[in-house]
């Protein structure tokens, strides 16, 4: 950030002399990391910290011992528009991420069948009941008429996080 | 308006099942719980509500037509998927449905595409590192013989509405057709009338 203000400065200060001398103005573009070998991955701690199925596991394990967190076909053989799959996909988790404050216990679920998204969640029980139903409710409303598609959420509830071993 | 029918419909269960509970005389359950009645009442989840639009009772769903129907040799079907569990399940439930509709259906699988790339691990320099991905693509093919065109678009729409998420499928028809009147004689013919009409 500071890297990036920084050469953002520097390309002014060039402009504001460029009048005079006409020069080449260079900027660098700079996006974030990707760590692969550090992806969806927890790391080993002293034997306190729990962890559930899913974390557990690392991406290499998909298909082995874990599923999909996002099923459609965008990415089999032959089919396409696999990318407005997946930015939906990172906008409905942050949308229930902040939806449900503090109360989803594990990775959300998507389903697309048909036309239709299922978004499956197992969530704590922290909120009182008609407080899930009116964020149910509102969530579906809204997300069906932002994506015009039909939207459902599945919660099922849990009394804590489910724990598949400390790591 | 479809979730004021929801929220309808929601209300008239509720009064029924608290009719239902003043019925069976827990005057005592309510007199303890005072306020609290609501509770004893089963709650049906609102997002699982999911109105049944009533169908028009008026038009017949049977109907009739004078044209003959379309016939197809074969129908083949083939479905992608990620996951060889989902196409076997799949693979079960499609066929018992033909069965059930008397029709004759082969299934083979084709053999997967793998689609893998090869990417530096690293952000910059480490060369030697690469972390490789891959997409696995499974095949499932089912051919369906000797149809006619009402059979085909009961089965199929069955097996489409069932098809679960993550599934892709593909549908080739082969129709047989009358042959056309045009083609049924071989033209030559016809030109070797026209030349004897015009020399008498």
């Amino acid at each position: 950030m500071a890297l990036s203000a920084s050469v953002r400065r520097l390309g002014v200060g060039m402009l504001s002399c460029s009048r005079e001398l006409p020069c080449a103005w260079r900027a660098l573009h700079t996006s974030a990391v990707c760590a692969k070998n550090r992806a969806a991955r927890v790391r080993v701690a002293k034997g306190d910290k729990p962890v559930s199925y899913e974390e557990a596991h690392a991406p290499h394990h998909i298909a082995h011992r874990k599923g999909w967190l996002s099923l459609h076909t965008g990415n089999l053989d032959g089919e396409d528009h696999a990318a407005e799959r997946t930015l939906e996909d990172v906008f409905l988790r942050k949308f229930m991420l902040g939806t449900f404050p503090g109360c989803l216990a594990d990775q959300i679920v998507l389903k697309r069948r048909a036309n239709q998204v299922d978004i499956c969640a197992v969530v704590l029980r922290q909120l009182p009941a008609h407080k899930f139903y009116f964020l149910v409710g509102y969530s579906e409303t809204l997300l069906s008429h932002f994506y015009k598609c039909p939207v459902r959420l599945h919660l099922q509830t849990v009394p804590s996080k489910v724990v598949y071993k400390y790591i | 308006m479809a979730l004021r029918a929801a929220c309808a419909a929601v209300c008239r269960r509720w009064r029924q099942e608290l009719g239902n509970l003043s019925v069976n005389g827990s005057k005592s359950s309510t007199a303890q719980t005072g306020g609290l009645l609501l509770t004893s009442v089963r709650w049906a989840p609102l997002s699982r509500l999911h109105i049944d639009v009533p169908k028009d009772l008026t038009k017949p769903t049977i109907t009739t037509s004078d044209e003959p129907d379309t016939l197809y040799k074969r129908l083949s079907i083939l479905v992608k998927a990620h996951d060889k569990a989902v196409l076997d399940s799949y693979e079960y439930f499609a066929v018992l449905a033909a069965k059930e509709l008397g029709i004759s259906i082969n299934v083979h699988e084709p053999p997967r595409k793998i689609e893998r790339f090869t990417l530096l691990k690293s952000v910059h320099i480490f060369k030697k590192h690469r972390v490789q991905y891959e997409m696995r693509t499974l095949y499932r093919c089912f051919e369906l013989k000797h149809l006619t065109g009402c059979t085909a678009n009961v089965y199929l729409e069955y097996i489409q509405r069932n098809l679960p998420e993550g599934v892709a499928m593909e549908v080739t028809k082969t129709q047989i057709q009358q042959l056309p009147e045009h083609i049924k004689k071989p033209m030559w013919e016809a030109l070797t009338e026209e030349k004897e009409e015009s020399k008498s």
